[in-house]
């Protein structure tokens, strides 16, 4: 990608837009958004932000009469909200709170409050919009009051009361979830909440009354910083203190695996002179559940992409990251069987998992207890899982059970008569199929358990 | 004029001031609860993951200490 062209997911805000040169992301500030900008740098609100971690920092590259362009810090890989565990979410949509009461208190305002302004950097949530701040008129309702609802709190409530899977419905609704299908969504029970009644069905109720003032006859009223400010206070300590209602279900999964410690600490340390061998320094790994393994790796990573399909699990590791200060991780939610798409206009706004992590190319893939799974629950063949992880990264290392591990069993037992379909899976067919990507570097089995460990190196011209 | 690229919804515009006065409500009567729990002291100590909304002067200058 190399271009000057406007980024094709940069063009909703007439203020500038994003582009890319010699592979380094660029804004350009148009003259509109010049007085704004000037502001915001001169009274040192972009320093106080910077020194916070709550927005990217920049640097200025050139001022010309025409353009201002500014270099904030690259992030190594984006994720969206669709992808993010639970207390991302929350995390992210504080933040927007933050920023927003602190722009009130220097007399600014956040003209949105899209998710989509916010990812994950070095183990916390960052503001990486850097024009969404625009000046406070006074007495003037939150603008993005209504954007915050649909792209934050909305999702936010209803994971509370249906489950983390809610949180995936942002993948759909680009621009946040309506607000009349949020209310239809709650259960009655939050019309007896004052403060969810307000914000969310009494919202729902008053802009289905409105949305037909095609004249704009009907006149905004004011209301006071004060006023404001309890809407984002009150918003805050609600999020703040919201919770999953599930109990999770991803957590004994180390605690039912069918190997010894033994095995654990022989796996664990193969992976750490394989590791070491071939100085990755970047990884991913596909079925990283709580990041347990991840965490074994001794040797100094730069990023770690710890994905599972399962949000508690994320959500777990997220937590635990928190408290160890563990930057170096950006865990996210990864369907393997299905990854996130190409959204928005054009299918150009919000990339593919694949889009990304190709870029990305991790130095090394992990795929640990992950291939079974594939195969015997997603139907995905040997040469297709081996062609996908070959599509990333350099180096592969991969767990195959044998068909004796009582996990495979479980599986293959759950497929009644179509059991005899999975006759394939076996070691030598697996080998066979991958050898067609891959040169086998080292391969060890595990003792004491069914498995074998493989360290793989993509073929040459096989992208 | 506005950099508004967005529709805020009239209706969202229109309601922000019942909003804020149910959040108003809601604030001060919280408040009065916590204050009284602090009395009694019935405060437990808050291990939350987040801090609270306020960016606090003291994060920015512990921020710049560690950078240097």
């Amino acid at each position: 990608m190399i271009n000057k062209e406007q980024h094709s997911s940069s063009f909703r805000d007439p203020s500038g837009y994003i582009f890319i040169e010699q592979n380094i992301l660029k804004r350009k500030i148009l003259p509109i958004y010049f007085n704004q900008y000037n502001k915001l740098k001169n009274s040192k609100f972009f320093d106080k932000l910077f020194k916070s971690s709550l927005l990217i920092k920049h640097k200025e590259v050139s001022v010309s009469e025409s353009e201002i362009v500014i270099e904030p810090e690259q992030i190594p890989f984006i994720t969206y909200p669709y992808e993010w565990s639970f207390n991302q979410y929350k995390e992210a949509a504080l933040l927007t709170l933050k920023l927003q009461k602190f722009a009130l208190e220097n007399e600014f305002s956040l003209k949105d409050a899209s998710a989509f302004n916010v990812t994950f950097h070095n183990g916390n949530a960052i503001f990486i919009d850097t024009l969404s701040f625009d000046f406070y008129k006074e007495n003037e309702p939150w603008r993005a009051y209504k954007q915050f609802i649909t792209h934050f709190f909305g999702p936010l409530i209803l994971a509370h009361y249906h489950g983390s899977e809610m949180l995936k419905l942002m993948g759909s609704f680009m621009d946040g979830i309506p607000v009349k299908t949020i209310a239809s969504l709650l259960p009655f029970k939050t019309k007896l909440n004052p403060f969810l009644y307000a914000n969310i069905h009494l919202l729902a109720k008053f802009e289905d009354k409105h949305n037909e003032d095609y004249k704009g006859e009907t006149k905004s009223v004011a209301l006071s910083k004060k006023g404001q400010l309890n809407i984002i206070k009150s918003l805050y300590n609600s999020i703040k203190k919201l919770e999953l209602k599930e109990t999770s279900e991803w957590g004994e999964y180390y605690n039912k695996t069918n190997y010894t410690d033994a095995a654990f600490q022989e796996k664990s340390k193969l992976i750490n002179t394989w590791i070491r061998n071939i100085n990755a320094k970047t990884v991913i790994d596909v079925g990283g559940n709580d990041g347990t393994f991840v965490r074994q790796i001794h040797t100094s990573l730069i990023q770690a992409l710890v994905c599972d399909i399962d949000n508690n699990a994320v959500d777990y590791n997220y937590k635990q990251l928190k408290i160890n200060k563990d930057s170096f991780m950006l865990p996210f939610v990864l369907d393997v069987l299905n990854p996130s798409a190409n959204i928005g206009f054009n299918n150009k706004e919000r990339f593919s998992f694949l889009k990304r992590i190709s870029e990305f190319a991790p130095d090394v893939t992990l795929a640990l207890a992950v291939i079974h799974h594939m195969t015997l629950s997603g139907n995905i063949t040997f040469e297709m899982s081996a062609s996908f992880f070959s599509s990333f990264s350099e180096h592969l290392v991969i767990e195959f059970p044998r068909k004796n591990d009582s996990w495979v069993q479980r599986l293959l037992k759950s497929k009644g008569e179509f059991e005899v379909h999975f006759d394939f899976y076996n070691l030598d067919n697996f080998k066979s199929n991958y050898l067609k990507c891959f040169n086998i570097v080292e391969e060890q089995t595990i003792n004491g358990s069914e498995r074998v460990l493989f360290l793989l190196e993509r073929k040459n011209g096989k992208t | 004029m506005y950099l508004l690229y967005f529709d805020p919804g009239l209706g969202a515009m229109i309601i922000q001031g019942v909003i804020a006065a149910v959040a108003g409500v809601i604030l001060f009567s919280k408040n009065l609860l916590y204050k009284i729990k602090l009395f009694f002291s019935l405060v437990k100590k808050d291990d939350d993951l987040f801090d609270d909304i306020n960016i606090e002067d003291t994060d920015i200058e512990n921020q710049t200490n560690s950078d240097k």
